[in-house]
């Protein structure tokens, strides 16, 4: 579905961009660019552009807006009323490498220390950006962390996932770290299938529906799987850039909203079929797969634990194996043949 | 309140506190508790145990049915409902109170 969005106020040069991404209508002030979210002039896709496919419910929801503004955060985040409480903590050693901390009313604040901090309102709709003097790649926390987060809080449930789409359908990739989530997406994007998200996955539960938004059209990939592809594989993954350990590259095929498809659930082991449908699905597993662990309001917990039971009851949840010397080429063979029979 | 008897679990209703959900899957049920945040799991067979127990006005009442369905004898049940509701009730998963009058 195609929304029409008012013509913004003033030139221009003045004027917001507008993009989706993660199910959220962005609004995104001059100034600001996030990398893999490009400026989508007049055009928000929230919806699914088939009959009889579910409509986003966010499509009628008021932009979600991305300021930059170091003045209104500290003066925000200072007047809260409840003394901050630190809700989420990501550490390498003794060193902080992002923090989030709750302070009611003003929000959610997101550090990362050299990128800057986000102020992320209680329900989503505007974050506050306050990049640290220096940092040219601060707006990288805006799709990696900021906007999972807000559409958390705006009623989505994001999974720490990769997806593309096949046969009109989203097909999921979870897994812990290193199981080659990432690779495998970039394998089938080297198949033809549109990249919907990497690492962060938004699903929306509608009406019994699972909608899957696409995020950021970013694929990151360890230096030592940059190093296996060709010229010709890494020119299908579109422009490439160094960022932290990783190459970060910026697909140009990428996908709209897509009904729920598959969820693989990666692991690596020495035996047993490549693909196996889960029976009876592990909800621990299924729970411990979300990207989002500082939203822990009664009615987003409910939500979390709901989106699990919709996974579960797809019936379409599949152990995805693998073995010793398969790799991400051989993994997308797999799922391409196995596919229409799954 | 805990039950310091099987006989006072038997008289007593059991309910789920307002801040306790549930959702069953195919091989689990799993409770949420909205206070803590934490998840907890239950085996199928303590799962219908705690689907019977919220659906009797009394524990008691919800023995008979649950003994059918397993084919042990009541005596047994009542054992496991005593260990389950323990166990629950630590967890602040359940609460126990006077059965209604009827």
């Amino acid at each position: 579905m195609q929304i029409q969005p008012e013509a913004p106020a003033g030139s221009a040069r003045e004027r917001a961009a507008r993009s989706t991404a993660f199910g959220l209508s962005l609004e995104v002030d001059p100034g600001i660019e996030i990398p893999g979210i490009p400026d989508a002039p007049g055009v928000c896709d929230l919806g699914i552009p088939a009959p009889g496919r579910p409509v986003s419910a966010l499509a009628s929801q008021p932009p979600t807006r991305v300021r930059l503004d170091p003045q209104e955060l500290e003066r925000r985040w200072s007047s809260a009323e409840h003394t901050p409480g630190r809700v989420r903590e990501l550490r390498d050693g003794e060193t902080v490498l992002l923090s989030v901390e709750l302070a009611p009313p003003a929000g959610y604040l997101l550090h990362a220390p050299g990128f800057g901090r986000i102020l992320i309102a209680p329900d989503g709709t505007e974050l506050i950006c306050d990049p640290e003097p220096g940092s040219s790649q601060w707006s990288a926390l805006l799709p990696a962390q900021a906007l999972p987060l807000a559409a958390t809080l705006q009623g989505l449930e994001v999974l720490h996932a990769s997806g593309v789409v096949l046969g009109g359908r989203a097909a999921l990739f979870a897994g812990p770290p290193g199981a080659g989530k990432s690779s495998l997406a970039a394998a089938l994007l080297r198949r033809g299938a549109p990249l919907l998200s990497d690492d962060t996955v938004a699903l929306e539960l509608r009406d019994g529906a699972l909608i899957a938004h696409p995020g950021a059209a970013l694929l990151q990939l360890q230096a030592a799987e940059h190093e296996r592809l060709s010229a010709r594989e890494r020119a299908v993954l579109g422009a490439a850039e160094a960022f932290l350990s990783k190459q970060r590259y910026s697909p140009s095929v990428t996908a709209s909203p897509a009904p729920f498809g598959e969820l693989f659930l990666l692991e690596r082991s020495t035996h047993g079929p490549p693909v196996e449908r889960i029976e009876a699905v592990d909800p621990f597993a299924l729970l411990a797969s979300t990207f989002n662990l500082s939203v822990r309001t009664p009615e987003r917990l409910v939500r979390h634990l709901d989106l699990a039971v919709a996974l579960a009851a797809t019936e379409r949840i599949y152990r995805l194996r693998v073995q010793p010397g398969m790799d991400a080429t051989r993994l997308a063979e797999i799922v391409h043949e196995r596919l229409p029979e799954l | 309140m805990a039950p310091t008897s099987t006989s006072e679990l038997l008289a007593a209703r059991v309910r789920l506190p307002q801040h306790v959900v549930h959702r069953s899957f195919v091989a689990e049920t799993v409770v949420l508790n909205l206070r803590t945040g934490r998840y907890h799991g239950l085996n199928p067979t303590a799962g219908r145990m705690l689907e019977a127990l919220a659906a009797a006005p009394t524990a008691g009442a919800a023995v008979p049915e649950l003994a059918r369905e397993y084919g042990v004898e009541a005596a047994k049940v009542e054992g496991d409902l005593f260990a389950l509701c323990q166990g629950l009730l630590e967890r602040g998963l359940i609460e126990m109170v006077d059965a209604d009058p009827a």
